[in-house]
C-alpha cells in the first residue's frame, strides 16, 4: 500500500489552473523527485498535499487515511513534515528553540523536547549553533535548521521544497549527504522538488515531471531525462529563458 | 510536576538580569518600611497593577505577537463581578474574584474564537470594537450602575481581609506583591511550556508553525484566555482598592492601550518587558499628572507630554527598552 | 403621532445625509490605508482640528464658515504631511505594534494640545449662511441646510479624490505605490512622496469634513474617538483601501444609525431584558462597533476590499 497516494488532484485559483488531475503514489522508503520548470505547479501541489490549500478536485491519502479535508496541522501530526522554500524567522527564537518547537509535536515535556532537539542538531552536524539566532546564521545552516526542525517532529515523510535553492555546489553536496542519511538512518521517505536538476537526479529513485500543472512523465531519473516531451518542456523553457537573458545583456 | 519545575527554572536567564531582578525584588519587599510619601505608595501600587496587566498582555501580545487592544473589557468584567457581588450579596473578594476570573475567561473564549480568525490591524481594531461594545452596554445597564458606575460600601472592621478593605496602603501593596510574584512565576512557566514555545513559533511564522502540527488558532485562544486571567484578577483588586468603578475609567480604550504600552515600551515578548515598561510609564504619568495636571490653565499638558513621549519611543525604539539590552548583547556576542 | 411612513422617510433622509458625512470622514483613512497599510488612530483628531479651524478662523477673518473650508483643508493637509515626515516615516520601519502606538501617541498629543489651548467646553457655530436654515421638502420632512451642504460637499470631495486617483498621473503613481511599492520605486516613483501625498489628501479630506461638521455638531477635544471608530467601521465595511467602498459603507452606516423605527424595536427588546434608562444616543454607536466586529469576522475583505 502506498504511504502517500495523490489521486486526480486539481487546484484552480479563479480561472488559473495550477494543478490538473495529478496522480502519483509514493511508497514507504521512496525518494521521489518532483521536477518541472518554474511555474509548473510544484509548490502548489505541495501545499495541496500538506493541507495548506483546499483541493478543487481529487483526493490525497496518507498512511491509508484520507487526508483530503484535514487541516494543515492535523496532517503534520500524522507524520507528514514539510519545509518551506523561503524560511523566514523574525528572530525571537534561538536555533535550539526552533528545533524544540518541532519536538513539541510529540511531547509536552521541555526536557524531552530539548534532548530530542539536541539529537537532531547533532545529527545534522550543527550542534554548535544551538544558542545562535536564526538570522545570525548563513543560508546553508538555516536550511539545516529547517531540516532539523522537521526531523524533530519525527515524521514518516518529508516534503522538501527547493532545499537546494541558494546554495553553492559544495553546500549542495553536503546537503545530499545529509538527506541520504535522513533517509537511510531515520528511515524517512522523501518527496523533493527542485528546479536545480542535479540534486534530484542524484537522490531520487523515481521522478515525476510536472509541466503547466500537469504530470507529463514518471519513471527512473535516467529514463525520464530521455523522454522527448520532458526535454522539450524542461530544456525548451531553459533555452527560451537563456535567450531572453542574453538578449537583455 | 514539570510545570512547577519550569516556573521556578531561571537557569536560562543571564546572571546580570537575575541580579537586577533580585535587587528589585528586595527593594519591593522593603519599600513599605522605607520612608515614603503616601503619593509614592499609591504610585507603587499602580506600578504593581500595571506590571500585572502588562504581564498578562505580554502573553498574547508579546510572545504571540497578536496586538490586543481590548484588555480593558476584562478589567471591567473582573472589577464589576467583585463589586456587584459584594454590594448585592455581601460576597467576599476571595470568592468573587475566582468567579470574575471565570466569567472573563469564558467571555474571552467566546469572542476569541471569531477574533483570532483576523490578523494584524484587522485583529487589533476588532479587539477595540469588542471592548467598546461591552463598555457601552455597561454604561446603559442599570444592574451595574450604568455610566455612574458603582460605589463599594465600607464594611468596617479594619483590617478587613474578607473584603480587602484596609486603612493603610501597605496591606494592598503586599497583597499585590504576592500576586506579582505569582504572576512572574506563571509567566516563567508559560515561557518554558509547550504552549509558550508554540506561540513564539506562531509569531515567527504562522505557516511554519502549522507545518509543525500547531493548531495556531486554538493556541492563540488559549494564550488569550491566560492573559485575560491576569487582567481580570487585577480588575477585581482594583474595585476593592479604589472603592469606586465606572465604565469610563476601567473599560476605556485608553486603559487598553496603556496596558499594551507597558509591554511595548519595556520590550514585548520578554519576561521583564512589562515590568520595565510599568516602572517607567507609571511614575512618569503619575508625577507628570501631579506636577502639571492640577495647575490651572495647564489641563492636558501632562497627557500632551505623555503622548509626545510615546510617539518618540514608538519611532525611535520600536522594540522597547529591552530591545536595546538585547541589541547590545547580540553585538557583544559577535 | 406621526405616520410611520413619514417617520421612515425622515430617518432615511437624515441617515443619507449623515452617511455622506461619515463617508467623507472615512475617505482619508481609506486613502492612507490603501497606500501604506497603516491605521491612523489620530484620524478623529485631524477631524477635530478641522472643526476648530473653521470655528476659530471664521470670526477671526470675518468670513462665513463655509468659506473657511479650503483653509481647513489646507491645515489638514499640512498636518498630514507633518505627521508623515515627523512620525509615520519612522514608524514604518518598526513592527505593526509600533505603528499602532505611534499614532495613538499622536492622538493623545493632539487631543491634549486641544484641551490645553481650547479648554474642554463643547463649542458649535452659531451663525453663518447655513446655520439655522432648513427646507421643508415634504410633510414633516425637513432638510437642514447644514447637513445638506455637508452631504453635497462630501459628494464633491469624493468626486475630486476619485478624479485624482483615477484620472491624473499623480493618482496613477499613487495606485502603483499601493499595489507594489518596490515596483513603483523602480519606475522612478518616490515612495516617500507618494506616502506624504496620501497623508495630505487624507488629512485635507477629514479636516474639511470637520469644518462641515462643526456647523451642527459641537466640537470638544475628545470628539475624535467616536469618529475614529466610525471611520474604522466604515473602512472595514467598504474594504480597507477602497474609495468606492468608503462611500457606499458610509451611507450604509449613516442609514443604520439613523433609523429610529429599528431603534424603537431594539429599545423594546432590551427593555424586556431588564434594561432601562437607555441613552439611545450613545448606544446607537455601539451598533457601529458591533457592525465592525461582525463584518471583520464574516467578510474580512469588506464589500469592495482588494487588499489583504
Amino acid at each position: 500500500m502506498a504511504l502517500l497516494a495523490v489521486n486526480q488532484v486539481s487546484k484552480h485559483f479563479g480561472g488559473l489552473v495550477a494543478n490538473h488531475e495529478v496522480s502519483f503514489d509514493l511508497y514507504e522508503g521512496d525518494v521521489l523527485g518532483l521536477i518541472g520548470p518554474n511555474g509548473a505547479g510544484k509548490t502548489t501541489l505541495f501545499n495541496c498535499i500538506a493541507g495548506f490549500y483546499p483541493l478543487t478536485h481529487g483526493s490525497v491519502t496518507f498512511g491509508g487515511k484520507d487526508i483530503t479535508n484535514l487541516k494543515d496541522f492535523q496532517i503534520a501530526r500524522l507524520g507528514l513534515a514539510r519545509t518551506f522554500q523561503i524560511f523566514q524567522a523574525s528572530g525571537d527564537l534561538t536555533v535550539a528553540e526552533n528545533v524544540m518547537v518541532g519536538s513539541f509535536m510529540r511531547t509536552r515535556s521541555r526536557s524531552l523536547a530539548r534532548k530530542s532537539a539536541e539529537g537532531c542538531l547533532d545529527f545534522l552536524g550543527i550542534a554548535d549553533t544551538g544558542g545562535a539566532m536564526m538570522t545570525e546564521l548563513p543560508v546553508a545552516a538555516q536550511k539545516r535548521v529547517a531540516l532539523a526542525t522537521a526531523l524533530a517532529s519525527d515524521p514518516k515523510l518529508m516534503l522538501l521544497d527547493e532545499v537546494g535553492a541558494g546554495l553553492n555546489p559544495s553546500e549542495i553536496e553536503g546537503l545530499i549527504e545529509i538527506l541520504k542519511r535522513i533517509h537511510s538512518e531515520r528511515s524517512i521517505s522523501l518527496l523533493l522538488t527542485e528546479h536545480v536538476l542535479e540534486m534530484v537526479m542524484a537522490m531520487s529513485h523515481r521522478v515525476i515531471v510536472l509541466e503547466s500543472g500537469k504530470k507529463i512523465a514518471e519513471g527512473e531519473p535516467a529514463e525520464v531525462v530521455k523522454d522527448p516531451e520532458v526535454v522539450k518542456a524542461y530544456l525548451g523553457d531553459h533555452f527560451v529563458k537563456r535567450r531572453e537573458e542574453d538578449g537583455d545583456a | 510536576m514539570e510545570a512547577v519545575k519550569n516556573a521556578f527554572d531561571f537557569a536560562d536567564m543571564p546572571k546580570s538580569e537575575l541580579t537586577i531582578a533580585g535587587l528589585g525584588m528586595a527593594f519591593l519587599l522593603l519599600f513599605p518600611v522605607l520612608p515614603h510619601s503616601s503619593f509614592a505608595m499609591a504610585t507603587m501600587i499602580q506600578f504593581l497593577m500595571f506590571s500585572l496587566y502588562g504581564m498578562g498582555w505580554n502573553l498574547i501580545g508579546g510572545y504571540g505577537g497578536q496586538v490586543d487592544l481590548g484588555k480593558a473589557q476584562y478589567v471591567g468584567i473582573g472589577a464589576y463581578t467583585t463589586a456587584v457581588m459584594m454590594i448585592r450579596w455581601d460576597v467576599p473578594f476571595w470568592i468573587s474574584t475566582p468567579i470574575g476570573l471565570a466569567l472573563a475567561v469564558g467571555w474571552s473564549f467566546i469572542i476569541g474564537y471569531p477574533l483570532f480568525r483576523l490578523k494584524g490591524h484587522y485583529f487589533a481594531i476588532a479587539t477595540i470594537a469588542t471592548s467598546l461594545v461591552l463598555k457601552d452596554l455597561f454604561e446603559v445597564w442599570d444592574f451595574v450602575g450604568g455610566a455612574r458606575g458603582l460605589e463599594l460600601p465600607l464594611k468596617g472592621d479594619f483590617p478587613n481581609w474578607l473584603y480587602l478593605q484596609f486603612r493603610e496602603d501597605y496591606y494592598y501593596f503586599y497583597i499585590l506583591l504576592g500576586l506579582f510574584v505569582l504572576g512572574l512565576l506563571v509567566v516563567n512557566g508559560f515561557r518554558h511550556s509547550r504552549l509558550g514555545y508554540q506561540l513564539r513559533a506562531i509569531k515567527d511564522n504562522e505557516d511554519v508553525a502549522k507545518s509543525l502540527g500547531i493548531d495556531a488558532h486554538w493556541s492563540k485562544i488559549k494564550a488569550y484566555a491566560l492573559a485575560t486571567a491576569y487582567v481580570a484578577v487585577v480588575g477585581s483588586f482594583h474595585a476593592c482598592y479604589n472603592f469606586n468603578i465606572e465604565p469610563e475609567d476601567i473599560m476605556s480604550l485608553d486603559l487598553s492601550v496603556l496596558i499594551a504600552m507597558m509591554a511595548m515600551l519595556g520590550g514585548a515578548g520578554s519576561m521583564w518587558g512589562p515590568i520595565i515598561g510599568a516602572s517607567i510609564l507609571v511614575p512618569m504619568k503619575s508625577y507628570l499628572g501631579d506636577w502639571l495636571g492640577g495647575q490651572a490653565g495647564l489641563a492636558g499638558l501632562d497627557l500632551l507630554l505623555y503622548g509626545g513621549i510615546i510617539m518618540f519611543i514608538a519611532a525611535a525604539q520600536p522594540r522597547g527598552v529591552y530591545g536595546i539590552v538585547e541589541a547590545v548583547r547580540a553585538r557583544r556576542r559577535k | 403621532m406621526e405616520d410611520l411612513g413619514i417617520q421612515v422617510l425622515k430617518s432615511v433622509v437624515s441617515g443619507l445625509l449623515m452617511g455622506l458625512v461619515f463617508a467623507l470622514v472615512a475617505l482619508g483613512l481609506t486613502v492612507i490605508f490603501g497606500v501604506m497599510d497603516i491605521v491612523n488612530f489620530a484620524h478623529g483628531e485631524f477631524l477635530m482640528i478641522g472643526m476648530y479651524t473653521t470655528l476659530l478662523t471664521s470670526p477671526l477673518l470675518g468670513i462665513d464658515p463655509v468659506l473657511t473650508l479650503p483653509l481647513a483643508g489646507l491645515v489638514g493637509a499640512a498636518l498630514g504631511v507633518l505627521s508623515y515626515y515627523g512620525l509615520i516615516r519612522f514608524l514604518l520601519r518598526g513592527p505593526m505594534i509600533a505603528q499602532l502606538f505611534g499614532t495613538f501617541g499622536l492622538m493623545l498629543f493632539l487631543r491634549n494640545l486641544a484641551l490645553l489651548t481650547m479648554g474642554s467646553e463643547p463649542r458649535i457655530l452659531h451663525k453663518g449662511w447655513l446655520v439655522g436654515k432648513s427646507f421643508i421638502v415634504g410633510p414633516g420632512v425637513v432638510l437642514e441646510s447644514t447637513k445638506l451642504a455637508a452631504a453635497v460637499l462630501s459628494i464633491v470631495s469624493f468626486a475630486l479624490v476619485w478624479w485624482l486617483i483615477n484620472r491624473t498621473k499623480v493618482g496613477r503613481a499613487l495606485t502603483a505605490t499601493s499595489l507594489d511599492a518596490e515596483g513603483a520605486r523602480y519606475m522612478g516613483i518616490s515612495t516617500q512622496k507618494m506616502n506624504a501625498l496620501a497623508w495630505a489628501v487624507g488629512g485635507a479630506s477629514v479636516a474639511i469634513a470637520g469644518g462641515l461638521l462643526v456647523n451642527f455638531w459641537p466640537v470638544e477635544p475628545g470628539v475624535g474617538l467616536l469618529f475614529t471608530m466610525i471611520a474604522f467601521a466604515t473602512v472595514a465595511l467598504g474594504g480597507f483601501g477602497s474609495v468606492r467602498g468608503a462611500f457606499v459603507a458610509g451611507v450604509l452606516i449613516g442609514l443604520i444609525v439613523n433609523i429610529p423605527p429599528i431603534w424603537d424595536a431594539m429599545l423594546r427588546m432590551i427593555d424586556a431584558a431588564g434594561l432601562a434608562d437607555l441613552q439611545i444616543h450613545s448606544f446607537k454607536y455601539t451598533m457601529v462597533y458591533a457592525i465592525y466586529f461582525l463584518i471583520m469576522v464574516i467578510k474580512p475583505q469588506g464589500l469592495f476590499g482588494w487588499k489583504q
